[in-house]
Formats: structure tokens, sequence, C-alpha cells
């Protein structure tokens, strides 16, 4: 299974994973920090189109780029979701949601963590509430959205996540 | 596998000392895996095979009676050749706890996992350098 194009797309699909599959389902989180021998390959060469390049003399250059992945596995089904990232900005509301996740697994009610998830992140709190409100609207529509993703590759899988609902709702 | 669970406060301030080792040596790995504690009582869902179509309740791991806890696991992804230094702890977080230990473990993941990209201030303003799809979708929500 490739890499889902958005934490949104991943967020939502483990949901419904977790939801069909709380017994046999997890949920793997990696950190990983490169070793120094990787480095000097996007330093050395051409700069890589990020923003980095307004900044050389940023630190950023500094720090090994880290990855943080996410990956949700149900080995019963072999359905296997998994969203990578190198943003910090990402981390507090990837992890809220896991905590989301965790409550589907413990079998707990979603509705009240809701609001206390906003409390949790500071930024992404209203991000956050409208994605929960769209997983409940579309949890039936996801499921073609995902199968036309397996089709489509990566630009079906975007179709699915983001087009669909603006058609759905004309509708 | 040692099968001792340390509490969720043990099992933190591990972690937290995880991500700084990860921190200090440059390179290296932390994973960490979440999943429910499968009760004995509910029958065959220990296991990842499906129950008989003939069993009373063939999706009864939908729906159980009461919350489950969550089991946590961390390493730090060492295993065959390095598995002596190896570092793994587990903890099992009851259903009731979920809540403030999610939020201690993001506390935690925010200021352990401090080689990735900050966010760029400087390049917002200009609003030339967001090229990326990934931010703008996000938005919309």
């Amino acid at each position: 299974m490739p890499y889902l194009p958005t934490a949104q797309a991943y967020l939502e699909q483990s949901r419904l994973l977790i939801s069909a599959r709380p017994t046999t389902t997890k949920i793997i989180t990696k950190y990983t920090l490169p070793k120094k021998g990787r480095k000097p390959k996007e330093t050395s060469s051409s700069p890589p189109p990020t923003s980095e390049t307004s900044h050389p003399q940023q630190q950023q250059s500094q720090p090994p780029k880290a990855t943080l992945t996410l990956k949700t596995y149900d080995p019963a089904s072999g359905v296997c979701l998994k969203y990578s990232t190198d943003k910090a900005a990402e981390v507090g509301r990837l992890i809220a949601a896991l905590g989301t996740c965790g409550r589907i697994m413990a079998a707990l009610p979603a509705k009240e963590e809701r609001a206390d998830e906003g409390a949790m992140v500071e930024g992404d709190a209203p991000v956050v509430k409208e994605e929960a409100k769209a997983v409940q609207k579309e949890s039936g529509k996801e499921m073609k959205g995902g199968q036309g993703g397996h089709k489509g590759g990566d630009k079906g899988g975007v179709g699915g996540g983001g087009g669909g609902k603006k058609k759905k709702g004309k509708k | 596998m040692p099968s001792e669970h340390l509490t969720t406060n043990e099992f933190l301030s591990r972690l937290t000392t995880l991500f700084q080792s990860r921190t200090h040596s440059s390179h290296g790995s932390v994973y960490i895996t979440q999943k429910r504690l499968s009760p004995s009582s509910l029958p065959a869902l220990a296991t990842d095979t499906p129950l008989p179509p003939s069993s009373p309740y063939p999706f009864a791991d939908l729906a159980p009676p009461h919350p489950l806890p969550i089991l946590v696991r961390a390493t730090d992804g060492k295993s065959q050749e390095d598995r002596k230094d190896r570092v793994k702890f587990s903890t099992v977080v009851q259903a009731e706890e979920l809540e403030g230990f999610f939020a201690r473990y993001a506390d935690i993941c925010k200021g352990g996992m401090a080689g990735l990209k900050k966010r760029d201030r400087s390049g917002r303003k200009k609003g030339k350098k967001k090229g990326k799809g990934g931010e703008g979708e996000k938005k919309k929500g």
C-alpha cells in the first residue's frame, strides 16, 4: 500500500479501518533521524525546492532531516495505511488523532473527545473538528473513494478525499 | 518479551529519555505501537483469525460490553545484532486514562521530534514559496 497523499486522507481511512477491525488493527508511529552519511546528498547537490533555499544560512541545515511515519496495519485483512511527514507543525495534530483512534480501539464513544481535542491542539483545533464532522458524514462515501484510489493510484486518492466531497454536496 | 508493563508515568518518562537519546546520537529511530489489549474474556479475539460464522457473536469485538485498555509499546527499532542493548518497553493505558495519556504523549512527541522541519514563517509572508499542495488542502479541512 503506498503512502496516502495527505494527513487528512490517512486519518480518515485509519478511523474507518480501526472502526471495522478494532481488535487486530495497530498503529505504528515511527520517528527516524537519518544517518549522517545520507545528509550530504541533500545539501551538496542542487538545493532542494523547499523553503530552506531562501535562507541557506539558517540553522535548518544543521539538524538532520527527520521523518515521522504513521502506519495503520491490520494483519487480519492485510490492509496497510501509511503517511509520512517531515513537518514539525503536523505532530500535534497527528498525535491528537492517534488519541481519537485510541478511543475507537478502546471502544469508547468518540464524541466527547472532540471537544477536549480542540483544547489540546492549539492552532489546529478547528481543522480537527471539521475533519471529525466530515468523517461522520462521509463514512460510507469514503469507502468508495478509497477503492477508486486503489485503481487510479495517487490521483484517484486525492479525488476521493477532496474533490469528491464537493460534488456530493451539490447533489 | 518481558511481560511486565510499566505504569503510564514510567512509560512516558522513559519515552522522553528515548527521544533525548535519539537527539544526542543524531540518528536512529523511535517506534511506538498502539493497539487494543485483547481481553481473554472475549473468546478468540486474542488471535487474528476471524470467528467462525456459527459463533453467536461474529462481531463481538465491534461492540464490547465495556471499554478496553490500550497496549502501547515503544522500541528504538534495534533488532538482530543489536538486540543486546535494545530499548523496549510497554504500558497498558486504561480507557479512562486515555485522554490524559495522549495529552502528555503529544507534548513529549512535540518536544522529542526536534529533527522535523519547523514551520517556516518567513516563507509564508512572501506567499511565493508555498508551492506544496499539502498545507493548503489541510486548511480546507
